[in-house]
C-alpha cells in the first residue's frame, strides 16, 4: 500500500509513500477520491513524495478543487523538496495556501 | 536521484559519445544496441527518456519504439528518435508510434543536450 | 578526456569494418546492381560514418559522406541506377573517407590540405554532376540583424500553452519544458490554471488538463523560444505574443526586406522574426475551417495572426502595405518561371505516392468504420485528386510545337522525292504529357516519312487520276475519353489490300484472307517482316520496321490503327493515353486477384444473372441488348483455371477501345481506384494482357489490365466462329 490513511478526531491523515507521476497518477486517483466524500478535514502529508510530475500535480489540483466545491477542509502538509520545487515553479503555492517548511538539508543535497 | 536515459543505437561509437555526454550532464545512462537488445534490458527499472535509432539490425526504431510503448512500466515513457534530415516520413512514422521527440542526424553533444534537457532535467 | 579517446577508438574500428564492407558490397553490385541488401549496405556505411562523424565534430567527413550518402539514398529509392562509372566513383569516395578519417584522428582541428580537399571536390562532382561552389551560397542573411534584436526587448514576451489530453500519455510533461524554458530566460510571472478540469469520476489523471500562461523576459528569438516546444507541438497548443518592444524592430526589418523576399505576407513575418513557421501553419488551418455555410469571404490572414494573439496589429499594417507596393511591381513582370522538368517528375512521383497513402488511409477508415473520419478523408481525397490533376497539368503541353517541327520534314523529304506535298496541322492545342510527347516524335516522323514516301503519289500520277497535283498531309489531334487521338491523313494512292493479303501469305503471317475485315487487312503492315514497297527506300526503309513503331507506341499504352481507301489515301490513327503517372482505374476481383481496367475504356457493368443478355459459353461471345462481343473470362486467362464454381456471382465489365467492344467476366465489381502506374520489371515485360501493376492503399498489388490486348485475345477467340456469330446478331 502506498497511501496510508488514519482517521483521528475528524480529521483523516493521509500519507502519499511513493512518487506522484503518471505511473501512479491512476491508482492514487482512485484511492484519493473516495475520501473526498467525508465531512472530516483532510490532512495530506507529502513528505514521501519522492518524485513529482505534471499528472501528480494535477492529482493535487483535483483534490483541491473538490474539497474547495464541497466545502471540505483540505491541507497538504510536509511538502518534499521535489513538491516544494514543482509548487514554485509554477507558482502554487499560494494557490494551495499552505505553510511549506523548507529544510536545511535541501539545497546540499 | 539521478534520471535514467536509455540509448539504443547500432553505432557502438555513437553510443559511447551520447553515453558520456549524459552521465556527465548527470544522468545515468543504458546502452543498447538495437531494438530487440533494448526490449530485452526494459526489465522494470525506471527509464526517465529512451533514445532510439530508426536503421537498426535485428530490430528497427520504429518497431521497438511500437512495443515499448506496449509495456506498462513504459508506456508512458519519452521517447526520442534520431532521424536524418531526409527522414521526414521515418519521423512521422516515429510520431505514430509515440516518439513525439527527434534530433536530427548528425548531432553534436550540445544539440543533444539541449534537445534531451526539454524532455528531462538531470 | 581518456574515456573520449576510448570512443575515438570505437569509431575508427567501427568505420574501417564499414568501409571495408562498403568494398566487399561495391563489388557485388558491379555483377547483381539490383541487389537492395547490398545497396542498402553501402549506404549504411556512409550513413553510420557520417552520423558518428558529426558526433566527433569532424565536419569535413560529414559534408563529404553527406553527399555520397544522398547520391546512394537515391539509388536506393530507384531514383538513380547504379552503373559501373558510379561504382568506381564510390570505390573511390570509399578510399577518400580512409584518408579524411586519418587526417582527422590525427590533426582534429587543422585545415584540411589542398590536395584531399580537391579530391573531394572532384569525387563530390563526379558524384552529383554539379560543381560544390553553389552550396556555398546558402547561408541567410537574416541572423545577423536578427541578433541585434537582443536589445530592444526590454519587457516580456506573453507564451500561452495549452496542452492536449494525451499529452502526458504520450511522454510529454509539461512541467519538463517550463523547467528548460527557464534556462533560456527568467519566467516573471506564471499562472497554471485548469478550466477544464471534470469533476469525481470524469477526472482521469493520465488525461493533461494543464494550461499556462507565462510571462518571460529573454533576449532569445521567437524560433528559438518555440523550439523548446517543439515535441509538444502535436499536444499543445502553444502562443507566443512577442514583447511590445519587438514590434519596432520587426517594422524596421520589414523596412529593410528586399523586393525579392516580399511575396506572403506570412513568410515577410516569418522573415522578420515576428511570427513562426507554426503560427502561420496554424492562422491557414483556423482561415480554411471557416464555417462555409455563412458565406463570408474568408478571414484576411493578419486578422487571424492578431486574433490568435501571435502578433501585434501594427506589424501586419506594416507588413501589408509593404505587400502591396511590391505586387503592383511584380505585376508587371512575367508571370511565366522556369521548371526544371526533373523536379515536376519528382513531384508527379510524390503525388503518385500521396494516391497511394490515400488509398491506404482510406481502407483504414473503412475498416475500422469510423464515421467521422470518414468526411475527413472524402474531402481529403478530393483535394488529392485536385492536387494529382493540378501537378499532372503542370507537365501538359500542346502537341502543336511537336507537329510544326514536321513542316521542315515534309518540305525536305517532298524536295528530296521530287514530290510537292503540303502539310496541314489542325488540333494544335490538344495538351498531353510532356513525357508521352517526347517519346512520340520518333513513331510520329517515322510514319510521317512513311506517307511522304509511300503514300503520296508523284505529281503526274496524282494528275492522271484526276487529283491536284499538290498532295496533302494532315496532322490532326484532338481529345476523346481520356486519351488523345493523334491522326496522319494523307490524300495518297491509299493502301493496296491484295498486295498485303499476297505479301502476308508469303511470309507465313497469315494463311488466308478470307475471314478478314478490310480493315484488318490494312493492321497487318504493322506485322514484322511485311513491307509492301518492292524496293526500300532510303528514308522509310531504313531498318525501322512498322511494327517497332506500333510496339513504341503501344509501350505506350497506346494503340495505332491503319484505314485506307484505294484512291482516295490513308489514315493512320493514333490513340494515346494523355499521361504515363497516374490513371483513374477500375478494380475488379476474380479468384482473390485485383486488377485494374483503366476507367476511360470502362463502358459499363453488368450483373451476370440479369436478364438481359444471352452468353455463349461455348464460342466464347454474348449478346448484351441485342449487341454481339467476345468476352474473356480474367480467372481463365491469367490463372488457367480449368472449371470454375457457378457459386458466387460474376459480372461483367464492358470494355471499348477504339471502336471495339468486348466483355471481361469477373467475381468481384470493387470499383473505381485513383491508380499510381509502376512499370513491370524486365522478368514480366513479356506477360500478355498485362502493362503494368499498382501497390494498393494494403501494400498488396494489383495488375492493370493491358485491355486492347485482352480485348484482341478476345476477339481471336471469336473469330474461329464468324458464321454463328452473324445468325446470333
Amino acid at each position: 500500500m502506498t497511501i496510508e490513511t488514519q482517521e483521528q478526531n475528524g480529521i483523516t491523515n493521509i500519507t502519499i509513500k511513493d512518487e506522484m507521476t503518471i505511473y501512479t497518477a491512476l491508482e492514487q486517483k482512485n484511492e484519493l477520491a473516495p475520501h473526498l466524500k467525508t465531512d472530516h478535514e483532510l490532512h495530506i502529508n507529502l513528505s514521501e513524495v519522492s518524485e513529482i510530475d505534471s499528472a501528480g500535480l494535477q492529482i493535487l489540483l483535483f483534490l483541491k478543487h473538490e474539497a474547495t466545491t464541497k466545502n471540505i477542509d483540505l491541507s497538504l502538509l510536509n511538502h518534499s523538496q521535489s513538491v516544494v520545487e514543482v509548487l514554485e515553479l509554477l507558482n502554487l503555492t499560494a494557490h494551495f495556501g499552505d505553510p511549506i517548511i523548507i529544510s536545511a538539508d535541501w539545497k546540499s543535497s | 536521484m539521478a534520471k535514467t536515459i536509455m540509448i539504443v543505437d547500432d553505432s557502438a561509437s555513437i553510443r559511447q559519445v551520447v553515453g558520456i555526454a549524459l552521465k556527465s550532464a548527470g544522468y545515468d545512462v543504458l546502452e543498447a544496441c538495437d531494438g530487440k537488445d533494448a526490449l530485452s534490458k526494459l526489465t522494470g527499472q525506471k527509464i526517465h527518456l529512451i533514445i532510439t535509432d530508426v536503421n537498426m539490425p535485428n530490430m528497427d526504431g520504429i518497431t521497438f519504439v511500437t512495443e515499448a510503448k506496449k509495456l506498462p512500466q513504459y508506456k508512458f515513457t519519452p521517447m526520442m528518435m534520431l532521424t536524418t534530415e531526409a527522414g521526414t516520413d521515418k519521423k512521422m512514422a516515429g510520431k505514430a508510434a509515440g516518439a513525439k521527440a527527434w534530433l536530427t542526424k548528425p548531432f553534436q553533444p550540445p544539440t543533444l543536450m539541449a534537445a534531451v534537457s526539454k524532455l528531462v532535467l538531470p | 578526456m581518456s574515456e573520449l579517446d576510448a570512443a575515438l577508438e570505437t569509431f575508427a574500428q567501427e568505420a574501417e569494418e564499414l568501409l571495408t564492407e562498403m568494398e566487399d558490397s561495391l563489388l557485388i553490385l558491379e555483377d547483381t546492381p539490383d541487389d537492395s541488401e547490398t545497396i542498402n549496405s553501402v549506404f549504411r556505411a556512409m550513413h553510420t560514418i557520417k552520423g558518428s562523424s558529426g558526433l566527433f565534430g569532424f565536419n569535413l567527413i560529414v559534408a563529404f559522406t553527406h553527399e555520397a550518402e544522398t547520391i546512394l539514398d537515391q539509388v536506393r529509392n530507384g531514383e538513380r541506377s547504379i552503373d559501373a562509372s558510379l561504382i568506381s566513383t564510390l570505390l573511390s569516395c570509399k578510399d577518400h573517407t580512409i584518408k579524411l578519417l586519418e587526417f582527422c584522428f590525427e590533426s582534429p582541428d587543422a585545415d584540411l590540405p589542398e590536395d584531399l580537399q580537391q579530391t573531394g571536390d572532384i569525387l563530390i562532382e563526379q558524384l552529383t554532376g554539379q560543381a560544390k561552389q553553389e552550396q556555398l551560397a546558402v547561408t541567410t542573411g537574416t541572423t545577423e540583424i536578427e541578433n541585434e534584436g537582443g536589445d530592444l526587448s526590454a519587457d516580456n514576451w506573453l507564451i500561452s500553452l495549452d496542452f492536449q489530453q494525451d499529452a502526458l500519455r504520450n511522454g510529454m510533461d509539461p512541467l519538463s519544458f517550463i523547467r528548460y524554458l527557464k534556462t533560456l530566460g527568467e519566467i516573471k510571472q506564471i499562472l497554471t490554471s485548469t478550466p477544464d478540469l471534470p469533476s469525481g469520476n470524469d477526472m482521469d489523471p493520465e488525461s493533461c488538463y494543464l494550461q499556462f500562461k507565462i510571462l518571460f523576459k529573454s533576449d532569445a528569438d521567437k524560433q528559438t523560444i518555440e523550439e523548446v516546444f517543439e515535441f509538444a507541438s502535436d499536444d499543445c497548443d502553444i502562443k507566443i505574443l512577442p514583447p511590445d518592444s519587438q514590434v519596432e524592430h520587426y517594422l524596421n526589418l520589414l523596412n529593410t526586406q528586399t523586393e525579392e523576399h516580399v511575396s506572403l505576407l506570412g513568410e515577410m513575418l516569418i522573415e522578420a522574426g515576428a511570427i513562426t513557421k507554426n503560427d502561420i501553419d496554424k492562422a491557414l488551418d483556423a482561415q480554411s475551417k471557416q464555417d462555409p455555410e455563412q458565406n463570408e469571404p474568408a478571414k484576411p490572414l493578419g486578422e487571424i495572426l492578431v486574433e490568435q494573439q501571435v502578433i501585434q496589429q501594427p506589424v501586419v499594417e506594416e507588413a501589408l502595405k509593404k505587400q502591396e507596393k511590391t505586387r503592383q511591381k511584380v505585376a508587371t513582370e512575367s508571370s511565366y518561371i522556369r521548371v526544371d522538368s526533373n523536379k515536376l517528375g519528382q513531384l508527379i512521383n510524390l503525388v503518385g505516392e500521396l494516391v497511394i497513402s490515400g488509398a491506404a488511409m482510406n481502407l483504414m477508415v473503412e475498416r475500422h468504420g469510423l464515421a467521422d473520419v470518414e468526411e475527413v478523408a472524402t474531402s481529403m481525397n478530393t483535394l488529392v485528386s485536385d492536387i494529382r490533376d493540378t501537378a499532372l497539368e503542370l507537365r501538359m503541353v500542346q502537341i502543336g510545337e511537336t507537329f510544326s517541327r514536321f513542316r521542315r520534314v515534309v518540305r525536305d523529304v517532298s524536295k528530296e522525292l521530287s514530290k510537292d506535298i503540303e502539310l496541314t496541322i489542325s488540333g494544335g492545342e490538344s495538351e498531353l504529357d510532356k513525357t508521352v510527347v517526347e517519346k512520340i516524335n520518333d513513331p510520329l516522323t517515322h510514319l510521317i516519312r512513311n506517307s511522304l514516301d509511300h503514300g503520296i503519289e508523284s505529281p503526274e500520277q496524282r494528275v492522271q487520276a484526276g487529283k491536284p497535283a499538290t498532295g496533302n498531309i494532315s496532322l490532326n489531334a484532338f481529345h476523346e475519353s481520356g486519351h488523345i487521338v493523334i491522326q496522319i491523313i494523307d490524300d495518297g494512292a491509299g493502301l493496296d489490300s491484295e498486295k498485303i493479303v499476297a505479301k502476308a501469305i508469303n511470309n507465313g503471317l497469315i494463311t488466308s484472307a478470307e475471314e478478314m475485315s478490310q480493315q484488318e487487312i490494312f493492321n497487318l503492315i504493322f506485322e514484322a517482316g511485311l513491307s509492301t514497297k518492292q524496293q526500300a527506300s532510303s528514308l522509310s526503309g531504313r531498318g525501322v520496321g512498322m511494327d517497332v513503331v506500333k510496339r513504341n507506341i503501344e509501350a505506350l499504352r497506346g494503340s495505332v490503327n491503319i484505314d485506307s481507301i484505294a484512291g482516295q489515301g490513308t489514315t493512320i490513327t493514333i490513340h494515346l493515353p494523355l499521361t504515363l503517372a497516374i490513371i483513374d482505374g477500375f478494380m475488379v476481383k476474380t479468384e482473390h486477384e485485383r486488377y485494374i481496367i483503366p476507367l476511360s475504356m470502362v463502358e459499363e457493368c453488368v450483373e451476370m444473372d440479369a436478364q438481359e443478355y444471352e452468353i455463349d459459353e461455348i464460342q466464347h461471345y454474348v449478346n448484351l441488348r441485342g449487341e454481339v462481343m467476345p468476352y474473356l473470362r480474367l480467372g481463365d486467362y491469367f490463372q488457367n483455371r480449368k472449371s470454375h464454381s457457378k457459386t458466387g456471382r460474376e459480372s461483367l465489365v464492358v470494355v471499348r477501345f477504339g471502336q471495339t467492344k468486348a466483355g471481361f467476366v469477373v467475381d468481384e465489381l470493387l470499383g473505381e481506384h485513383q491508380t499510381v502506374i509502376k512499370p513491370l520489371g524486365k522478368v514480366f515485360q513479356s506477360l500478355k494482357g498485362i502493362t503494368g501493376a499498382t501497390v494498393l492503399g494494403d501494400g498488396n498489388v494489383a495488375l492493370i489490365l493491358d485491355v486492347q490486348g485482352l480485348i484482341r485475345h478476345a476477339t481471336k477467340n471469336k473469330q474461329r466462329i464468324p458464321s454463328q456469330l452473324t445468325s446470333v446478331a
